[in-house]
């Protein structure tokens, strides 16, 4: 470390802010920040959802004008008029969603756009080919360019996102929170990768929420609150708790759970057989989750979590095996039928499934539930009862809205996901199918949606938690179930194994 | 008897070749091209009058352009006013129609047929060949053998150099592409003219290369044949030549049979009901083949 510090002090800023501030109407979305990325240095922007990181990267990339303030490209104020502008100085960003094109191969997304060339225009593919490994070699990760996008593993595709900014001249790379589609072997390669290219004198600024990582990598970490810098300093010496306080402002402390106590089993999946055909094919699927326990499922995204959600909540068919809810086979219900023994269902697109973002809150907390005696009479809704109701609904779960007539749109992610939550708890369910529960919720909201779920447990709930996010997994299952490719891989007890083991066999290691 | 059908198998099947390409190369840009047979009607229409006591090769170039401009004029409207490909494409096909239909009653107080006199029609090629191989492919129109080569040509463009390249991508994906400097309107923009000036070529070849009048009859819904070849050659120029291939011979059957006693109003549909059941056959197929796979998956 001590040499690193050496070289990072004659090491000139490469990309900066000073002063930079954006308000949308009344809210401030980026407050007089100051910061500098030096070159050849890692450094990560941390915050909690809502804290400016995406309006300070839209900023950086020539995608919004700052009210105030200025961007720094090498010392030098500089106003980007277009993201052309912040490409020519360099700057080049990989966001969340991938941009490379499918039906292209990797070598053809690579140099799209900038492509070597014989005459004719026609593309020169031995020095095509001779730029992509060079650039892979830099990189030190391997990646078969034959493989056409939709082919290639998702670590495979993100690492070409990185290295055609590179290929196309750019020196500092922004990475919005590169990890979140990545199993922990995976991440640790993505860390590696961007160590490298740091040693090769790329600037690289990283967005993370993700503590440990930023941890593992940075040299340099800014903060932000509120929109607000909350402080601009090197890493070393900072540990987790600490970065968690900065963020927040606040310690957050994780809920802790109590031990679970199963009972009877509440749904069964008995040998299921369903998918194929541009689904995740299932063979001999069984898993069974009982009253008072949260089973999680851990897998890298597309290995069946959407087919378990779909065959759960009936929006999926199973050609063969029985799905039993409480003892009653439900393999063919409908979800509405399933809903009425007692089914919930947290969407993991809350957006489009779990919620209808222009219909007030009230209503939202009604939805599925507005047949039901205590809102309808003689098929008449009966407005005093809902409204009751939702003042009730939105006290309990200490949702932040100006009032229950609000449209769902204008809250926070957080926010949204408790009006979602506090709908499908409603009436006792007996099992509560939580797919995502936290994706888009900052960390306030997480933990409060975490107290909820295992709540709902401790109350005898049992509970089928779906996750991206490994650390969610360990935090609340009593029992975490690996899948992979439509396989059971591991199950692992509450603390039965540490996150690296599970990582592998959501890469299909099958566990002893 | 069979040298024959086979030889007028790739007379009827050059204009699909011609057109078909054309849908091929607007479809990989990212527009699907309802508008073809209007653009077809176009070029037969301009070529003949340009071939009249004219030139086959400036009718060739007069009818490439017409049409061209057409295809240009019908991507604009999709990529600068944001209009609906399919209403734009259909529309576009009633415009031209009844464009041309004023045009014979207006300019030649003739409805629906124009004769001109001194026709310059398009050159046939002799090859010394011997046999059936001389019966089939002998005697063919310029155009023929253009549209033959132009299926390879297309190939390559749209594997091996950059253009084809980005023709692709833009096509794909429109958003990405133009986050890395492309420019998928113009694009677009680019590859309708491309699918119009071939569209028009594919008119030309039956006005001046088959019969040598005009009629505003005379595509016979071909554009719409092309259209289900492209479709059906999923992108691919060799797979489309042969959808297009299978249309002719069907058509060249069908040509045989008349004068045979059959009823020649159903003999004419035969070739269009032969390629419905061909491409659902394949259609099906394909989806037993993709159920295959995923079941060996499992």
């Amino acid at each position: 470390m001590s040499e690193m510090k050496q070289a990072d002090a004659a090491r000139g800023p490469r990309l900066g802010g000073q002063g930079l501030s954006k308000s949308f109407g009344p809210l401030m979305a980026n407050d007089r920040i100051d910061f500098v990325a030096r070159r050849g240095t890692i450094h990560a922007i941390v915050g909690g959802n809502g804290a400016g990181k995406s309006t300070l990267m839209n900023i950086l990339q020539g995608l919004l004008t700052p009210d105030a303030g200025t961007v720094l490209v090498n010392g030098a104020p500089v106003a980007f008029r277009s993201p052309n502008d912040a490409i020519r100085a360099g700057i080049g960003m990989v966001h969340q969603e991938f941009t490379l094109i499918p039906g292209l191969t990797l070598l053809e997304n690579l140099i799209l756009g900038a492509e070597p060339r014989r005459g004719l225009g026609a593309i020169d593919r031995q020095a095509a080919e001779a730029r992509a490994a060079a650039l892979a070699e830099l990189a030190g990760v391997r990646i078969d360019w034959s493989l056409t996008e939709e082919d290639a593993p998702v670590h495979m595709r993100q690492a070409v996102e990185i290295l055609r900014l590179i290929y196309r001249g750019a020196d500092v790379l922004i990475l919005d929170e590169p990890t979140a589609v990545l199993a922990p072997p995976q991440i640790r390669e993505l860390l590696a990768l961007m160590r490298n290219l740091r040693e090769k004198g790329n600037t690289i600024l990283f967005i993370s929420h993700k503590l440990d990582e930023v941890l593992a990598v940075a040299d340099e970490v800014t903060v932000l609150r509120s929109g607000r810098v909350v402080v601009s300093r090197p890493a070393e010496g900072l540990d987790k708790a600490e970065l968690a306080r900065l963020m927040t402002g606040e310690p957050v402390e994780a809920p802790t759970a109590k031990p679970a106590l199963p009972g009877a089993a509440v749904l069964e999946l008995d040998r299921i057989g369903a998918g194929g055909e541009g689904a995740v094919a299932f063979q001999d699927f069984s898993l069974t989750l009982r009253a008072g326990e949260i089973v999680g499922i851990a897998g890298v995204a597309g290995n069946g979590q959407d087919e378990i959600v779909g065959l759960v909540s009936g929006m999926m068919p199973a050609a063969r095996g029985a799905i039993r809810l409480a003892g009653q086979d439900i393999t063919r219900h409908s979800t509405r039928e399933r809903r009425a023994l007692g089914l919930a269902y947290l969407s993991p697109d809350r957006k489009k499934e779990g919620l209808c973002l222009d219909a007030s809150i009230a209503d939202n907390l009604i939805a599925s539930h507005q047949h039901k005696p205590r809102f309808a009479a003689q098929g008449f809704l009966k407005p005093r009862a809902i409204a009751d109701f939702a003042a009730e609904r939105v006290a309990a779960f200490e949702i932040k809205c100006a009032s229950p007539r609000q449209p769902v749109r204008a809250l926070s992610g957080g926010n949204q996901q408790k009006v979602a939550m506090a709908r499908e708890l409603y009436d006792n369910p007996r099992v509560l199918l939580a797919c995502q529960p936290t994706r888009g919720v900052d960390i306030r909201g997480i933990a409060a949606i975490h107290e909820e779920i295992l709540g709902f447990r401790d109350s005898g709930g049992a509970v089928l938690l779906i996750s991206e996010e490994l650390e969610e997994l360990v935090q609340l299952s009593d029992r975490i179930v690996t899948i992979y490719s439509g396989r059971i891989t591991g199950e692992f007890p509450r603390g039965g194994a540490g996150m690296e083991r599970i990582g592998r066999t959501m890469l299909g290691e099958v566990a002893a | 008897m069979i040298t024959e059908i086979l030889f007028s198998a790739l007379v009827m099947t050059t204009p699909l070749v011609l057109a078909s390409l054309g849908g091929l190369i607007h479809r990989s840009s990212g527009i699907v091209n309802v508008g073809l047979d209007g653009m077809m009607l176009l070029g037969a229409l301009v070529a003949l009058i340009l071939a009249s006591g004219g030139n086959w090769a400036v009718a060739l170039v007069g009818a490439a352009l017409s049409a061209g401009v057409a295809g240009w004029l019908m991507s604009l409207g999709i990529t600068r006013l944001s209009a609906n490909e399919i209403i734009v494409g259909l529309g576009l096909n009633i415009a031209i129609a009844g464009a041309v239909r004023f045009y014979l009653k207006a300019a030649y107080g003739s409805s629906g047929n124009l004769r001109l006199p001194d026709v310059s029609r398009l050159p046939k090629i002799d090859l010394p060949l011997p046999g059936p191989f001389g019966a089939v492919l002998s005697g063919h129109s310029v155009l023929t053998w253009i549209a033959w080569a132009l299926v390879p040509l297309t190939a390559w463009v749209l594997t091996r150099t950059a253009l084809g390249l980005r023709l692709r991508a833009c096509g794909t994906s429109a958003v990405s592409s133009a986050a890395i400097g492309l420019h998928p309107k113009r694009m677009r923009e680019g590859a309708g003219f491309v699918a119009g000036a071939l569209s028009g070529l594919a008119g030309a070849y039956l006005s001046i290369g088959v019969v040598g009048l005009f009629n505003e009859g005379i595509t016979g819904g071909r554009g719409f044949i092309a259209l289900a070849a492209f479709y059906f050659g999923a992108n691919r120029p060799w797979a489309t030549a042969a959808c297009a291939l299978l249309f002719g011979i069907f058509d060249a059957v069908q040509i045989r049979l008349q004068g045979r006693g059959f009823p020649a109003e159903l003999i004419q549909t035969l070739p269009y009901i032969m390629v419905c059941v061909v491409l659902l056959l394949l259609g099906l197929a394909a989806r037993r083949r993709a159920e295959g796979k995923a079941a060996s998956h499992g």
